[in-house]
């Protein structure tokens, strides 16, 4: 487990270096949305030849969800942030990711083999973001930088968002296409057999024990 | 002497406000525990990070998660409470005030799933179940926001007239299904028995049951612990990126039926987002049990 203090926009060729299972502190601007609207939009549009409303490529497009608001005089601000489960987006991930070259995606949870695929191609990293930490990474947010799609509710909306050291982040899935979360699953389905004999032998022993 | 509307009012709001700040300290010694017997670098800080997170969340009134959920709230009222005003309306009443002045904002989590429309208020919302303590002069209630983390992972069957090692095979098959996402380490919840909706709603009571409490049943408390232990060799561990802890606690209830037997499960995330009181007749009230 090694740590890193990464900062966007993300040097080519750096995140060969950042490996499943190590530490990232995250610094610089982070495009982040949880809807799924939102995301089918992103891709429906990238599909279509449409721009999206600020510039994606090579960017980091996070699952973090937030509380904030538009201020009279225009600018942004926001109480607090935290994540939200990203398997749900993984129809949409893998176009995205291919199509924009993002750098960083992330949330919690991890993504499908298809978006591992995508990410080995792109050299995207997943960070996972600890659930219930809201209120230790909010700390991190510096200022809102541009909103965009205002007709959604706000965790909806893009929101690009500068962030000093957000972490500490685990690097889920790599760029060299290793998932802690496919890696887990296989461990935990290969077990089974094994955890379900141990299981049947101590309730064997425990039933025994209790006539 | 009864217990008030505005009082339920009052009392059903803030223990939606504190759910969403306050970690039960019976869930923080289980992490404290975990991070002790933990022998792998990064489950262990992703475990002391929980345990940080909820410390603070406490000491600034800082929210725990951007996920505040959908209010739901568990009564089990004294057949010698009298009421002065409704019940229901108190509860709705409170959840709207907090959803209007609370500081930080909620964001909108009630959803109709028939347009996909996000508010703070919709059809059935705060959902409440209503049981009866014969004899009590107090009211019991357990406000537990559900979020999407783990409300997408609960799952039942009807099984028939199943051996105990089926109806273990399915809690644990419930638990691979679920694996990394969650938010490990988790509180699991087990109903076994009655009716559909009997067993999905003893489930819920296992998940709400607070873990200094033991189950009655010693055959049902051996069956947790062996449950805990085979889900904890899984290793999808803190946050679901690997470790020795991925349940904190497996929580079993059961109720007498037919040949046909239900087994519902569900799951709290490591927050264990729950918030008990006790209200008496005469408006005492006693927080967090």
């Amino acid at each position: 487990m090694r740590e890193h203090h990464l900062t966007l926009p993300l040097t080519p060729g750096i995140t060969d270096d950042v490996l499943a299972g190590d530490i990232v502190h995250l610094s610089g601007e982070v495009v982040m949305s949880i809807g799924l609207p939102t995301f089918r939009r992103l891709r429906q549009e990238l599909h279509d030849g449409v721009p999206p409303p600020l510039d994606l490529r090579g960017a980091a497009l996070m699952h973090i969800s937030s509380s904030g608001r538009r201020l009279d005089d225009g600018t942004h601000e926001l109480d607090y942030i935290n994540t939200t489960t990203t398997t749900r987006f993984d129809d949409v991930m893998p176009d995205l990711i291919r199509g924009y070259g993002l750098s960083v995606v992330g949330g919690k949870g991890g993504l499908g083999e298809e978006s591992v695929r995508a990410m080995r191609e792109t050299g995207t990293i997943y960070l996972s973001i600890p659930g219930g930490g809201a209120t230790l990474l909010s700390s991190a947010v510096r200022e809102v930088v541009e909103v965009h799609w205002t007709e959604y509710i706000w965790q909806f909306q893009l929101i690009k968002t500068r962030f000093e050291e957000l972490g500490p982040l685990t690097v889920g899935i790599d760029a060299h296409g290793t998932s802690l979360y496919s890696d887990l699953k296989s461990k935990a389905e290969n077990r089974l057999p094994a955890i379900r004999a141990a299981l049947s032998a101590r309730r064997e022993a425990d039933l025994r024990a209790r006539p | 002497m009864a217990i008030s509307y505005e009082l339920l009012k009052t009392v059903t709001s803030q223990m939606y406000a504190r759910s969403l700040r306050h970690v039960p300290v019976e869930a923080q010694r289980a992490l404290s525990k975990a991070s002790a017997d933990e022998p792998d670098p990064l489950a262990r800080r992703t475990l002391d990070l929980m345990i940080d997170s909820a410390q603070q969340a406490q000491q600034r009134d800082h929210l725990l998660c951007s996920d505040s959920g959908i209010p739901t709230y568990a009564f089990k009222i004294g057949t010698r409470v009298d009421f002065e005003g409704d019940v229901k309306a108190a509860v709705r009443d409170g959840f709207h005030e907090l959803a209007a002045t609370s500081d930080p904002p909620l964001l909108k989590h009630v959803t109709n799933p028939l347009t996909n429309e996000r508010g703070y208020e919709g059809k059935d919302m705060p959902i409440m179940s209503f049981d009866l303590i014969d004899g009590a002069d107090h009211v019991e209630i357990v406000c537990s926001p559900k979020a999407l983390g783990t409300g997408r992972w609960s799952t039942s069957e009807i099984l028939i007239s199943p051996t105990l090692q089926e109806i273990e095979e399915f809690v644990l098959d419930a638990v691979v299904r679920a694996g990394s996402q969650a938010c490990p380490p988790m509180i699991v919840g087990v109903g076994i028995g009655g009716t559909f909706e009997h067993a999905a709603h003893i489930a819920k009571e296992a998940i709400l049951r607070p873990m200094r409490e033991e189950a009655a049943n010693p055959i049902v408390r051996d069956m947790e612990e062996r449950l805990r232990d085979a889900i904890n060799a899984t290793g999808f561990g803190p946050m679901g990126t690997g470790g020795r802890t991925t349940a904190m606690a497996v929580h079993v209830n059961y109720s007498s039926g037919h040949g046909f037997t239900p087994v519902a499960v569900n799951f709290n995330c490591w927050i264990d987002r729950r918030y008990g009181v006790r209200i008496g007749n005469d408006g005492t009230v006693t927080h967090d049990v």
